[in-house]
């Protein structure tokens, strides 16, 4: 059997906002309510995926969620998922898998085979669902299949599968040509995840609770969106690294007051800096951008690395699972349910119109440029994480595009004639490399030594520039 | 008159490079040993010896490489790809796109005509496509690995090497000698699975010409001549490619100096 020895223990990240701050205690009570709600049994627990639009369907049935990506992330950045890796391995999984499956899958074994938690869990354990609402949208594959391999030593725990595609970009199409399609598909799967929880609970949906979730979710998605807004501001009061820990009440309590009035704390904290001109950094010089990839969880604290070299990391694109709903073209509907079908299309399409405007452009680095510029980013950083596939084949292409159709940076160059000529860069960037969770993959000094030179080279360009 | 000091403390080798504003006094390479701060003394007493200097009339020194923190004695410590950029723009200025193979990584850097980086990309964590492939197959074939790339262009029937990791390259090289394959067509054919690995990189971020090839690979003149035909073009090598990072740590202590008696 595999090493269960846990790992060591993490330096902890330095956080620039009190919000961020407070993240950590939250999640804990978050993992201690789920096990809270075991021992009382009032409540069904589910396990499920974030991004799927339908936690205010779950908080409505008072069913609990338990966002079993969120627990594997927590494992990874108490740098003790290594034990539950091995377990998951030693069942025949490779570890080119997603490492969130495997950890978890590696969990459920361990503690399906105990009959009780493994020990020192990390924060009392991931707790035994009811049942779990898998997913077969288009984000990753193991939204349809970590469940099925978990369910193996849950056998009495059933699975409901939701569906939840959108269409994809074609430059020659119009998106709301086909949409219609796609939203009754959409609504009927809500539908049916409705009827499941009915089923599991023994409740009937009370559609005017549900409508007010909806409707508090859709006011927390454009407090989001105003208060992210405000790190546009120079010095930036609040980067990625904060935004690591804010990611939480975007993702795992939507639908909720309290994610509500985090963001009403937060956006209060930021206009509080920006008026004291408190940066994240004391002497910003480079503002960068997070453009994609998923965080390696147990090296947070590569963001405090960046900041002692004076680069802010302004804005990201990870996680930030939200868009402003006033500039969505999508239908009104007083149906909670069509309009969480809408709200989908509407994020997923959302970048499509402005995409076909520019030549050569795709949604993903359309949005990367409408950051750039937006946020005034001088470079981007990007995490491939080996074992999240999904975004780690796209994350190159969008780089190479974005240098192929976008070059910003005005330099002066000596031509072949020995004549000055001003020509036009692409923004530098940095592709770090290791996992999501797997400490196996990282190496510190290596990860150091990029930044270095990436930071020589924002600095080489800053120098060089044309005015 | 002024001296600077350029040092690389490799994974496996380290240089030194004393530096005036007449040139290159004086260059020493080592191998790297398991105690870098002891090796970056020994490489600067013996730079000192060789042009009988004391260490006094060092103004200024430039630290580079896997163990540069480790150089007490360093002013400052530059990442090794800003170096090797200096040193290749100073060598061959029409160079625009630096592959540097070293012992554990490989690296591609994009230069301006003065030799300052503005995009770069470096292999993984893994050791697959660096050079150190090469060292452990040529402890399998017992020769020296500076004698590989010759014994390479000899080659008669190139085989097809199947992997360019570190480690499977043993193993596999040793069922390949058993198939009784030479020595010369083993090696041609690493150095043709190595070249593609490189090459998958640098298309990655792309190539502006010219390109030049630095590094201890670049001694390699089998490896050398192998990414030449896998990227069918030609691939400038600069005298001492190997030396290029420690130049340019001298040349950025040379520009420190100045900009220090400037203000």
């Amino acid at each position: 059997m595999a090493d269960e020895k846990k790992e060591v223990k993490p330096k902890k990240r330095m956080t620039a906002t009190q919000a961020a701050a407070s993240i950590g205690p939250m999640v804990k009570e978050f993992i201690t309510g789920t096990l809270r709600a075991r021992a009382e049994g009032k409540q069904k627990i589910a396990y499920t995926f974030i991004v799927c639009h339908h936690e205010e369907i779950f908080r409505a049935m008072d069913v609990v969620p338990v966002w079993t990506e969120n627990f594997a992330g927590i494992c990874g950045a108490k740098r003790d998922a290594e034990r539950f890796l091995q377990r998951a391995e030693s069942l025949g999984l490779s570890r080119s898998l997603c490492t969130y499956a495997l950890c978890g899958i590696g969990f459920d074994q361990w503690r399906e085979e105990l009959g009780q938690m493994p020990p020192d869990a990390p924060w009392g354990g991931q707790v035994r669902p009811d049942f779990m609402i898998s997913s077969g949208q288009i984000l990753c594959d193991p939204r349809s299949k970590w469940y099925q391999a978990s369910q193996q030593f849950m056998p009495d725990v059933p699975i409901y599968n939701i569906d939840l595609p959108y269409p994809l970009f074609q430059r020659d199409r119009d998106h709301r040509d086909v949409w219609d399609y796609y939203h009754q598909y959409i609504v009927k799967q809500l539908r049916g995840l409705v009827t499941f929880l009915e089923e599991q609970t023994k409740k009937k949906m009370d559609y005017d609770r549900l409508r007010e979730l909806v409707d508090l979710s859709d006011r927390t998605w454009n407090l989001i969106e105003e208060t992210y807004d405000l790190r546009k501001a120079v010095p930036c009061p609040m980067g990625t690294g904060d935004a690591m820990n804010t990611m939480v009440p975007i993702n795992f309590m939507m639908a909720t007051q309290q994610a509500y009035d985090f963001f009403v704390n937060l956006k209060k904290e930021l206009e509080e800096k920006i008026a004291k001109g408190e940066g994240e950094v004391e002497n910003e010089k480079y503002r960068l951008m997070w453009g994609g990839g998923l965080p390696a969880w147990f090296a947070l604290t590569d963001f405090n690395y960046f900041n002692s070299k004076g680069a802010s990391f302004p804005v990201e694109t990870t996680y930030r699972m939200v868009a402003p709903l006033n500039q969505m073209d999508i239908p009104e509907t007083k149906d909670p349910i069509e309009h969480l079908a809408w709200r989908w299309l509407g994020y997923w399409t959302f970048w499509y119109d402005k995409a076909k405007k520019r030549p050569g452009s795709e949604p993903d680095v359309e949005r990367l440029i409408n950051r750039i510029e937006e946020y005034k980013i001088d470079g981007v950083v990007m995490h491939e994480a080996f074992s999240c596939r999904t975004w780690h084949v796209g994350l190159i292409w969008q780089l190479h595009q974005l240098a192929k159709i976008y070059k910003p940076i005005p330099v002066f160059v000596t031509g072949k004639g020995g004549k000055k000529e001003k020509i036009y860069r692409e923004l530098p960037s940095l592709i770090l490399e290791s996992d999501i969770i797997d400490i196996t993959s990282y190496s510190e000094v290596d990860t150091k030594n990029k930044i270095d030179a990436f930071i020589e080279t924002l600095e080489s360009i800053r120098l060089n520039r044309a005015a | 008159m002024a001296f600077v000091l350029g040092i690389d403390i490799g994974s496996a080798a380290s240089k030194g490079i004393l530096l005036n504003d007449q040139g290159m006094q004086a260059s020493y390479e080592c191998p790297s040993g398991g105690d870098f701060k002891l090796t970056a003394e020994r490489i600067k007493k013996e730079l000192l010896s060789q042009t009988q200097k004391s260490e006094k009339e060092i103004s200024r020194t430039v630290a580079t490489g896997y163990g540069s923190t480790l150089v007490a004695f360093a002013d400052e410590v530059k990442p090794d790809m800003v170096c090797h950029g200096k040193g290749v723009s100073s060598l061959l200025p029409s160079v625009r796109t630096v592959i540097d193979v070293g012992d554990l990584y490989t690296k591609v850097l994009h230069i301006d005509g003065h030799g300052s980086m503005h995009n770069f990309l470096l292999s993984g964590k893994c050791a697959g496509g660096s050079g150190r492939i090469l060292q452990v197959i040529a402890k399998v074939l017992h020769v020296k690995v500076e004698e590989i790339g010759e014994l390479s262009l000899k080659s008669k029937k190139r085989i097809d090497f199947s992997t360019g990791c570190a480690v499977f390259a043993e193993s596999e090289a040793i069922s390949r000698l058993s198939q009784e394959v030479t020595k010369e067509d083993l090696l041609a054919g690493l150095h043709r699975a190595l070249a593609a690995q490189i090459n998958s990189l640098v298309e990655r971020i792309g190539v502006e010409q010219d390109v030049a090839m630095v590094g201890g690979g670049a001694r390699d003149v089998g490896l050398v001549q192998a990414l030449k035909e896998v990227r069918n073009q030609d691939i400038l090598v600069p005298p001492n490619p190997h030396m290029t990072a420690a130049l340019g740590a001298a040349l950025i202590a040379m520009e420190g100096l100045k900009d220090k008696i400037e203000t």
